[in-house]
């Protein structure tokens, strides 16, 4: 076939419409044609909302033991189809399960994926971050194997939604239960009666300039829009407002986020050593010398018993 | 005679394996018995004057020093009196030599006497809880030092022969027979042992000893005792002083230096110098080790001469250096300072933003002064103002200094919670680091800092000279104007000083100064301080001050570990503080800075104002801001 | 159980780095180095594991000389020895061709169960410990945070997104890559450091493997991001700036 083959995954609906972007626009500077490819069946809607000018033909990889996930199935199946097609390009979302069998997949072509991809220049040249961030390196595949390649999350905005039809093709491939070796659990949740601020994604924080214990709700709320976790400095633990095991600081637990709002907290070095491996820090507090603007990416000064509400409404309002 | 005999292998009994048990300790590295002369004035000082058991305790330690006083004056007495029992004395009561003798030790009879019937009076009755569970033994044997002194000066008034003389004469001996076994048996050992302590004591204060060769990981176990260890195990007098000033015991945690040492002396009886159990278990509490702040001044006060520090930071090492403490908060500490270069754990490129910002100027090599910011002064906002501060103040006064390109952590809390493979490295690393960049002298804004450079580092190499920079204000004082002006009120609950000069308001502040334990008992720093302080208003004193300054809790690596159990100790201490009613606590150490805020903080309106000495004596300056 | 620990030496997180002239990596000359922080995470599973159920626990790096240092560290953490592939041009190969290396080291070794770190803090590829399960036919998992040992294996708990986590049994032998934080990691001790002294540690040099070094991904250039970090303060009524931050958390940072 050669081409570009941008591959899907279940129940990431909007990431694949950013690998179909990234995908096009490898296929704008290669000229090559665009298909798509995933795991599940041909009936459901997998390809069917797809935005922006639809790929050439779309593969549905179809197999009782892929019901699963498991790496060996899933590395035998796009193995086959991968052999089959010829693409020159695999274009993957850079997800959990990718980062789990992709690499060992390209292994097998005796190729190595270029992860992570969050731009891709003339050449092609893929780009990607190293060194934690503060870097950015260019890469090149070299020779005549197919090029694997995964995308993150965000780097490409999807297209708006163009109309039009994809023909879907079935594939099986043949595998065997013996070649699956690992035996996956169904998934869980962590324990809900501990408060594991350690694995919490985001992370709302509050501090003194709550004031008193019955303005919680108003920060309860925000955490609640958000999916965020409650936390709080040590004063507000040792008034009993919130339980010890919230607290986040040198006495506490630290912690390191995806999202961390600190909200009237001065940013003292105690609770500092505990949320400064954040990824993106937010600060809301009011007085513009406060000690937690310098580490944070982004802040509002103001007062935070207006700021917060006003957040929680925006923050409802982008999840429509 | 067969008595007397019997006395003295009573004595020998007892005595004998004690000091077996303190020869068959080890070694201690890098002793030596010179120089000499600090040692004769130590024991001067301590033993024959007596200066720390009465400076501590006035009234109980008068009556001790009277007690000691002639019990020396009577060694000639005794002496005779042990010659008669198998001939004639030495000293003849009829003679003038004799006479002027006896009568001299009279005097110190009668005011022995008084003196043990005080000490008596206060033990049993007043019951200080210091003394701990009354104790028979002691009482005992202050029986028996009464019915020598009376039997003594009772010999006065009756004729020098006849049988009340002799009764008197059989009493006296007795007695003293009774007495000789009972010494080693009781902490009375002191008599024996105590002014050998005090002379053989390592001379630093809080020094702790180097390791010794390869397997040599701290206080473990029992063979790793060192002579002088068991030496201060088996003199411990149990006083107490050492307990009433501690901040840990005084705040409900399970730590109590005498405990510590008197864990030692038990573990000495029963398992003895050789054995290979470890000493943190039956006898002493590894919870109890790790809840020392370093403060000190168990050690400062004792006046038998036991160096607590180097035994409860021994037995830390004991500990951390085989793995055998398990502490998330130590761990995270250690890792942090594996992999990073401050204890805080955080980004280099925040103390390079800080730099950059103020705009310090960086050390070449040329500059008179190397301004070592520490971990705190580069990384801690409320240490960053004490560094601004002082950064203005030295501007004023044209000193010639720079900051490090980069910092590593000194090693203090590493050091003082027993991590000696990690301060190795901290301590070379920074060594290297300030030869090649050609520093001589560096002024420091933390006592922690100062005493890790010029003391710890000492094992590693020869560090720069290193002052606090309460010493180097001190000798500007005359280009630092009084402040008379500054309306320190104006100020919000969080401790942070807002408000701008208030020039109508003359009267005075009044200031209390907390001395820094590693500033004032560990350096002997007291002054400095106060007269830079006193530039911005007038001094009051704490209670507790100077050489009894009670801690802020933050040392001995505390201040990384978490929670403490009980009351916080900062929280003792900032109540003192304001209780004296100053409206600004005086500090000179960015971590009790840091620790008070927080007490204050909770205290909400009213609570004294926070300001270093830098940032008083940087009020004074002309420029405004 | 033979276990045995794949472990990267990088530069320490803390370090600045700086581009060096061939703009193709890094100044080196200045940097301290450090054990990967996912990889000390594997190596603590690793030790527990030895500590429970028995075994050997052996670390093996491949670099330049200064790995030794990082392979020290871990045998005075407690593994029992270590195997430094002598490599000069590690960051000219790409991750297949460290995984070849690793492999040909690992393979006679026969081990019972291979951990590394999930991925590396200076490239951040995040595969070589997967590939070097394919290149020794073994199962494997990724992103694991607990390691069991049952009759049949191993039982294991792996990271999924959002907060979600699942079980897993396999065989062994198998190759796991540890998540970062699934258990505390030990300080280094003044006493292993003096016992790491007797332990064993086999140099082996990259030719003796007979690995060569062709990538097929080569990594071009390296450049500085664009934007550099600093704290952006949105203005205007609280309404307004809580407006902006959302769309800049969705669209700048991409956390929501």
């Amino acid at each position: 076939m050669s081409g570009i083959l941008v591959v899907q995954e279940a129940r990431k609906d909007r990431f694949f419409q950013e690998t179909l972007a990234a995908g096009r626009k490898l296929a704008e500077s290669t000229g090559l044609t665009l298909e798509a490819a995933g795991v599940g069946d041909s009936n459901n809607d997998l390809f069917v909302n797809v935005t922006g000018p639809p790929p050439g033909g779309a593969h549905a990889i179809v197999h009782p033991l892929l019901e699963t996930y498991t790496a060996d199935g899933f590395i035998l199946a796009f193995q086959q189809l991968i052999r089959k097609l010829e693409p020159d390009y695999i274009v993957f979302p850079h997800t959990y399960q990718v980062r789990d069998f992709v690499p060992r997949l390209a292994a097998r072509f005796g190729q190595v994926l270029i992860g992570d991809v969050t731009a891709i220049e003339a050449g092609p040249l893929f780009v990607r971050q190293l060194f934690q961030g503060k870097l950015s390196g260019s890469y090149r595949h070299q020779g005549d194997g197919p090029c694997f390649v995964s995308i993150q999350s965000g780097a490409f905005r999807s297209d708006s939604p163009v109309g039009g039809k994809t023909n879907i093709f079935q594939f099986v491939p043949e595998i065997d239960a013996t070649q699956i070796r690992t035996r996956p659990g169904e998934p869980f949740r962590g324990s809900a009666q501990t408060v594991d601020l350690g694995s919490a994604q985001r992370i709302v924080s509050v501090g003194r300039g709550i004031k008193d214990a019955q303005n919680l709700p108003l920060v309860q709320e925000l955490a609640t829009a958000l999916g965020a976790e409650i936390a709080a400095s040590r004063p507000i633990c040792d008034n009993g407002w919130l339980p010890m095991e919230r607290q986040v600081g040198s006495s506490g637990q630290t912690v390191a986020p995806k999202l961390y709002l600190a909200i009237g907290i001065s940013g003292a070095i105690q609770h500092l050593v505990g949320m400064k491996g954040s990824q993106c820090i937010v600060a809301i507090n009011k007085d513009p010398d406060a000690p937690i603007f310098e580490v944070a990416d982004y802040g509002i000064v103001g007062d935070l018993f207006e700021v917060v509400p006003a957040l929680t409404e925006a923050v409802k309002a982008a999840k429509q | 005679m067969a008595l007397a005999l019997l006395s003295l292998l009573g004595f020998g009994w007892r005595f004998g394996p004690i000091l077996t048990k303190i020869l068959q300790s080890k070694k201690d590295p890098g002793f030596d018995l010179f120089p000499i002369g600090r040692r004769v004035r130590d024991f001067v000082w301590e033993v024959l004057l007596q200066a720390k058991v009465i400076r501590e305790r006035p009234l109980a330690g008068i009556a001790h020093a009277l007690v000691f006083w002639a019990f020396c004056a009577f060694a000639l007495v005794t002496l005779n009196h042990c010659a008669t029992i198998f001939g004639p004395g030495f000293l003849d009561p009829a003679g003038r030599v004799g006479r002027l003798y006896f009568d001299f030790a009279a005097l110190f009879a009668v005011a022995c006497a008084v003196g043990i019937v005080g000490l008596f009076l206060r033990r049993f009755l007043a019951r200080p809880k210091w003394l701990g569970e009354v104790s028979w033994g002691s009482g005992l044997i202050a029986l028996l030092i009464l019915v020598l002194m009376v039997t003594y000066l009772a010999a006065f008034l009756v004729p020098a022969t006849g049988t009340a003389a002799r009764a008197l004469w059989w009493a006296h001996t007795l007695t003293l027979l009774a007495f000789l076994p009972l010494i080693p048996h009781t902490k009375h050992l002191h008599l024996v042992l105590s002014p050998i302590t005090v002379f053989l004591s390592r001379g630093g204060f809080a020094e702790i000893p180097p390791l010794a060769g390869d397997e040599d990981f701290g206080l473990v176990a029992g063979k790793d005792l060192t002579r002088l260890v068991s030496l201060q195990a088996y003199s411990c007098v149990e006083c107490g002083r050492c307990m009433e000033h501690c901040p840990a015991n005084n705040t409900g945690k399970l730590l109590n230096p005498k405990e510590v040492v008197l864990g030692l002396r038990g573990y000495l009886n029963d398992l003895g110098p050789a054995s290979e159990e470890p000493l943190l278990g039956k006898y002493n509490s590894q919870e109890a080790a790790f809840e020392c702040t370093t403060c000190g001044a168990c050690e400062f006060q004792c006046p038998v001469g036991i160096e607590h520090l180097p035994i409860i930071v021994g037995l830390r090492r004991g500990a951390v250096n085989t793995g055998t403490w398990e502490n998330d908060y130590g761990a995270k500490l250690f890792l942090a300072l594996e992999r990073g270069s401050n204890a805080l754990g955080m980004n280099t490129s925040e103390r390079d933003k800080f730099v950059e910002k103020n705009a310090l100027p960086l050390f070449d090599g040329t500059q008179e002064y190397c301004l070592w910011l520490g971990c705190m002064g580069a990384y801690d906002p409320r240490g960053r103002e004490i560094v601004v501060a002082l950064v203005r103040v030295m501007r004023h006064l044209g000193a010639s200094f720079g900051v490090m390109r980069k910092e590593r952590c000194t090693g203090d809390p590493v050091r003082r919670l027993g991590n000696d493979l990690l301060f190795q490295q901290l301590a070379e690393s920074n060594l290297e680091a300030l030869a090649q960049s050609k520093t001589k002298k560096i002024i420091s804004i933390c006592p922690h800092c100062v005493r890790t450079i010029q003391e710890d580092w000492k094992a590693y190499g020869t560090p720069p000279e290193v002052e606090h920079h309460s010493e180097f204000l001190a000798r500007h004082m005359s280009e630092l104007s009084f402040v008379s002006r500054h309306d320190f009120s104006r100020a919000d609950s969080a401790g942070k000083s807002v408000g701008a000069l208030a020039p109508e308001v003359s009267r005075k502040e009044k200031i209390v100064f907390h001395d820094p334990c590693y500033l004032g008992r560990y350096r002997g720093v007291y002054e400095e301080p106060r007269k830079v302080a006193a530039l911005a208003g007038e001094l009051v004193e704490a209670p507790r001050s100077h050489e009894r300054s009670f801690c802020c809790g933050a040392g001995g690596g505390l201040v990384f570990l978490g929670e403490e159990k009980g009351e916080r100790v900062s929280e003792v201490r900032a109540a003192e503080l304001a209780a004296t009613g100053a409206s600004v606590v005086g500090t000179a150490c960015p971590f009790c800075n840091t620790m008070f805020r927080d007490a204050f903080a909770e205290k909400g309106e009213g609570a004294p104002v926070l300001m270093d000495i830098a940032q008083l004596a940087a009020r004074g300056l002309p420029e405004s801001k | 159980m033979k276990i045995l620990v794949a472990i990267k030496q990088v530069p320490e997180r803390d370090a600045p780095v700086r581009i060096d002239a061939s703009a193709k990596w890094i100044e080196e000359r200045e940097l301290q180095w450090a054990m990967n922080e996912p990889d000390a995470y594997a190596l603590e599973e690793a030790l527990l594991l030895k500590e429970k159920n028995g075994g050997e626990v052996i670390v093996v790096s491949a670099g330049p000389e200064r790995v030794g240092s990082t392979i020290r560290e871990a045998l005075a953490k407690g593994a029992d020895r270590g195997i430094q592939i002598v490599c000069d041009d590690l960051s000219a190969r790409d991750a297949l061709g460290v995984a070849r290396l690793l492999a040909a080291a690992i393979k006679p070794e026969n081990p019972d169960l291979v951990l590394t770190g999930l991925q590396s803090e200076d490239v951040g590829l995040g595969q070589t410990g997967v590939i070097v399960a394919e290149l020794l036919g073994l199962p494997h998992a990724t992103m694991i945070l607990h390691v069991e040992k049952t009759d049949s294996g191993l039982k294991v708990k792996r990271e999924l997104e959002e907060g979600w986590f699942q079980s897993i049994e396999l065989p062994t032998p198998a190759v796991l890559t540890m998540q970062s934080g699934g258990n505390k990691l030990r300080y280094a001790t003044l006493m292993g450091i003096k016992k790491a002294k007797t332990k064993e540690l086999r140099t082996v040099s990259a030719a003796e493997l007979g690995v060569e070094a062709t990538p097929t991904v080569t990594l071009e250039q390296i450049s500085a991001p664009k934007k550099q970090k600093s704290t952006q303060i949105l203005p205007g009524s609280a309404k307004e700036a809580a407006v902006a931050l959302v769309e800049k958390l969705k669209t700048e940072a991409r956390v929501l």
